[in-house]
């Protein structure tokens, strides 16, 4: 199995090998490639929910169905449309969605979007669009990136975000609509 | 299906990141269905997603969390889940409205003015969402207003004209605080819009100032 390092000394198996790994979930139930993919995407999963201010407890809930859905929803990965660690985003995010949702009202959820027919048309190979994103992506000042990963991480409005950097709002959204600008840019470029 | 007004990419990105509230989000996902650009471009930011999430860097979990999703897969039944039953269109009176309705409790057409009707819609898995269906008849004016917060406006049949140009079937119109408009629906056929706001509306017309309280939009 060829390894990546991303230099923080944890091995990273690389997206391919992620996908091997899903794909030996839908097909044999393979428990070793669900743990392999546990123990790469659990870890950072937490972080992703504690980032959008949830407890520690709470974030390790969610992980656990964030995980079980994977284990659940195997079959509908489809290589062609995502890449893995986008898929395993997507999962993520609708968890996130719904948690919030029942915390307003535990009443009707909508039907999970992850379950209705796709349509192909979209379908650029997913692990090439993975790595055109990331490009532009790193391609961003580091100022610009924090700005693009906060918009993922919590639904904290610029105003929130600007009293807790300090700064003043209109310095915030300069800097959000120059960074989406920038990265539109890179992402056209990209194509 | 070519379409002239378009989602913008912070809104798109908004939608991908989950963070985009319920009655945007509806509005949003109506022009997404007839608009392989913007999903393209939600296709993006999706993987965008997936990027942030790579980088990341771990958490440790606590010792037994493997085991313990282990033992739930465990206790998983093997049996196929009966296939969805086959979905109904969401429709008012004979017209069909967008699929990202379904759920929602589609209130009943109210007359609000002269060739103007509204319909209220209540959003199960979020309360406070301020969505509502508004029909204009040929040639009026829809109530002059600006807003509080983005006003998300989807064309479901007919079109409007305002100083941005002429909106049609599919596209959608997002006007952020700043902007004061007002649409004419154009002459030959009623409107029907699909409008979400994030705050409130603020109308500037007395028939508007008298609604608001009414509506409470």
């Amino acid at each position: 199995m060829a390894i990546v390092s991303l230099g923080e000394g944890l091995p990273v198996p690389p997206a391919d090998e992620l996908a091997r790994f899903v794909i030996a979930v839908a097909t044999n139930r393979d428990r070793n490639a669900f743990a392999a993919l546990f123990r790469h995407f659990g870890p950072r999963l937490k972080t992703f929910f504690m980032r959008g201010s949830m407890s520690a407890g709470l974030a390790e809930d969610l992980v656990q169905e964030t995980m079980l859905s994977v284990w659940r929803k195997a079959s509908y990965f489809d290589p062609g449309r995502a890449g893995v660690a986008t898929w395993v985003f997507t999962i993520a995010r609708n968890l996130r969605i719904d948690h919030l949702r029942r915390q307003r009202n535990p009443a009707d959820l909508p039907p999970d979007p992850e379950e209705e027919p796709q349509t192909l048309e979209d379908a650029l190979l997913g692990a090439e669009r993975d790595l055109r994103v990331r490009k532009a992506l790193s391609g961003l000042s580091p100022d610009q990136q924090t700005i693009i990963r906060l918009a993922y991480y919590s639904e904290k409005s610029q105003t929130e975000i600007a009293s807790e950097l300090g700064i003043p709002l209109g310095t915030v959204k300069s800097r959000a609509r120059l960074a989406m600008n920038r990265l539109r840019a890179l992402l056209e470029d990209e194509e | 299906m070519t379409l002239h007004h378009h989602a913008t990419d912070e809104t798109l990105m908004r939608y991908a990141a989950g963070t985009l509230a319920a009655g945007p989000a509806i509005v949003v996902e109506a022009h997404l269905a007839h608009c392989s650009a913007c999903r393209a471009r939600v296709g993006d930011y999706e993987a965008l997603g997936g990027a942030v999430l790579e980088e990341t860097e771990p958490t440790q979990l606590s010792p037994t969390a493997l085991a313990d999703v282990l033992s739930l897969i465990d206790g998983e039944s093997s049996e196929p889940t009966a296939p969805p039953a086959p979905l109904e269109p969401v429709q008012i009176g004979r017209v069909r409205l967008p699929d990202s309705l379904r759920g929602c409790d589609i209130g009943r057409w109210r007359w609000i003015g002269p060739g103007m009707h509204m319909s209220r819609i209540g959003v199960p898995h979020d309360p406070d969402a301020n969505v509502i269906l508004i029909k204009v008849g040929p040639g009026r004016a829809l109530p002059d207003h600006g807003h509080v917060g983005t006003e998300f406006t989807y064309l479901v049949s007919g079109s409007f004209t305002d100083k941005f140009g002429q909106f049609k079937v599919g596209d959608l119109a997002e006007m952020d605080e700043d902007i004061e408009h007002q649409p004419i629906v154009d002459e030959g056929q009623e409107c029907i819009c699909l409008a979400a706001m994030e705050g409130k509306m603020r109308f500037n017309s007395f028939l508007g100032r008298m609604l608001q309280p009414i509506f409470g939009i």
